[in-house]
């Protein structure tokens, strides 16, 4: 989770005063979080850099909507989050992941045809790794987010269910969903190693 | 025995460092479940995702660059007419004429209110009055304490030491001879002795027109020490309340 500056709110002062160039020091502090977060859901290097500029610039905009009393870090985030979701949700699923002879995470593309190659060749070219990416883009977007967040952003299902907008036992719910998704599909490595 | 759904040992895997995760008795009790959880642990444990490639330290530099440009600046908040320099500047004026006017005609209602309460219940006491002669008599004490004090100690050989004693004793008759007047026309026979004993003493120590020799301030230690003079200017001293001889340090004389 972003921790917040400790002149995050005198920088925003400045910015709504009319000083524009103040908040370049808020896009600076929070930029590399931001790319961390949204990279984590979107899977995807240029998606992420996407998402920064697009949750920063939102920011901007609705930064007269803002709460003095809340913490600037905790609510970019949350529209980072946002921003990734949209990104993702905008996707086809059949378009996450395109089949190829070669496995390139940064292009999307997975070879999953060839079962018949065995654990060992799977560990051996990382392909297990391929998989579980194949398996991430399997996930709606709100379960591959809730998921994300829980998993690997170590979020409570309250500040899910706050960053996606859904009640926490919505969230509580997604995260199962994606979890119980993800085992599914990794079952075959259980088995095969 | 009802046992945890998967749901429930996902919440207890990720809730498991908290000392009340829900679900840890059971899963702790029953083999079953724990047997479940284990394997939901391991695949869970086990899932390793790509790490978010580094960033550089200019990057958040960079996306400022991109970003710059399509923001617009937030115009400054306008400031209200009332609060423009020459406005503001006015109803300070204005508040500050009010606030003169009402104090006078508060400060003339109060003080006719005053002047028909005395004359119609009691004569105006005379306090001020009273405070100033304390506060002259309070500085005259102090100083004759300190005249006496280097009289007493005063080395009779040396004129230049006892010279400026007979100028201090003028300075200080003078004065001495107003609060003797004031004190014979009140009621302290305590104080008027004390200053008679004192204006003796003065008028010696400054109507000595060859100065002040040996022989001379010998005879005038010898009738203070008989006269209990020194203890006698302390007494009064001390029955003058410290603040009020506070800054008077000019001729006693001169402030009455």
């Amino acid at each position: 989770m972003v921790r917040m500056g400790k002149n995050d709110h005198a920088v925003i002062e400045a910015v709504l005063a009319g000083d524009k160039e103040a908040y370049g020091a808020l896009v600076v502090r929070h930029s590399e979080s931001l790319f961390r977060v949204a990279f984590r859901i979107t899977r995807n290097e240029a998606d992420a850099d996407d998402v920064v500029q697009e949750a920063l610039l939102r920011g901007y905009q609705k930064l007269a909507s803002f709460r003095a009393e809340s913490n600037f870090g905790t609510w970019i985030y949350r529209i980072a989050v946002r921003c990734a979701l949209d990104k993702i949700g905008g996707r086809k699923v059949n378009d996450a992941s395109r089949v190829s002879d070669e496995t390139s995470p940064e292009l999307q593309e997975v070879q999953v045809a060839d079962w018949a190659a065995g654990p060992d060749r799977l560990l051996l070219s990382g392909e297990i790794g391929a998989m579980q990416e194949t398996a991430m883009h399997s996930l709606t977007a709100t379960e591959r987010t809730a998921f994300v967040l829980r998993h690997m952003e170590d979020c409570t299902t309250d500040e899910i269910g706050t960053a996606l907008g859904i009640g926490s036992n919505a969230a509580k719910q997604a995260v199962f969903r994606a979890v119980r998704k993800l085992r599914i599909r990794l079952a075959v490595l259980r088995v095969r190693t | 025995m009802s046992h945890l759904r998967e749901e429930e040992l996902v919440e207890y895997f990720y809730t498991r460092g908290d000392a009340d995760a829900p679900g840890r008795r059971h899963v702790e009790n029953c083999a079953e479940c724990a047997e479940a959880y284990t394997a939901l642990r391991t695949d869970l444990e086990e899932m390793e995702f790509a790490e978010p490639p580094a960033r550089d330290a200019g990057y958040g530099v960079r996306v400022w660059d991109s970003l710059a440009q399509r923001l617009p600046a937030y115009e400054a908040p306008r400031r209200h007419w009332l609060r423009s320099g020459f406005w503001m500047g006015l109803s300070y004026a204005a508040a500050c004429g009010l606030l003169v006017t009402s104090a006078f005609i508060a400060g003339t209602l109060w003080e006719k209110n005053q002047t028909n309460t005395a004359t119609t219940t009691r004569p105006a006491p005379p306090a001020p009055k009273e405070k100033v002669v304390l506060v002259v008599l309070g500085d005259h004490l102090d100083r004759s304490e300190r005249l006496l004090v280097e009289l007493k100690h005063a080395d009779v050989d040396s004129a230049e030491m006892v010279s400026p004693l007979r100028d201090e004793a003028k300075s200080l008759l003078a004065a001495n001879r107003v609060c003797l007047k004031s004190a014979t026309q009140g009621d302290d026979p305590e104080l008027k002795t004390a200053l008679g004993d004192l204006n003796r003493l003065l008028d010696e120590l400054s109507s000595q027109p060859e100065g002040l020799n040996s022989a001379a301030i010998a005879r005038l230690q010898s009738e203070m020490n008989s006269d209990g003079l020194l203890f006698e200017v302390r007494v009064l001293r001390s029955r003058i309340p410290e603040g009020q001889a506070a800054g008077t340090t000019g001729a006693g004389g001169g402030k009455i």
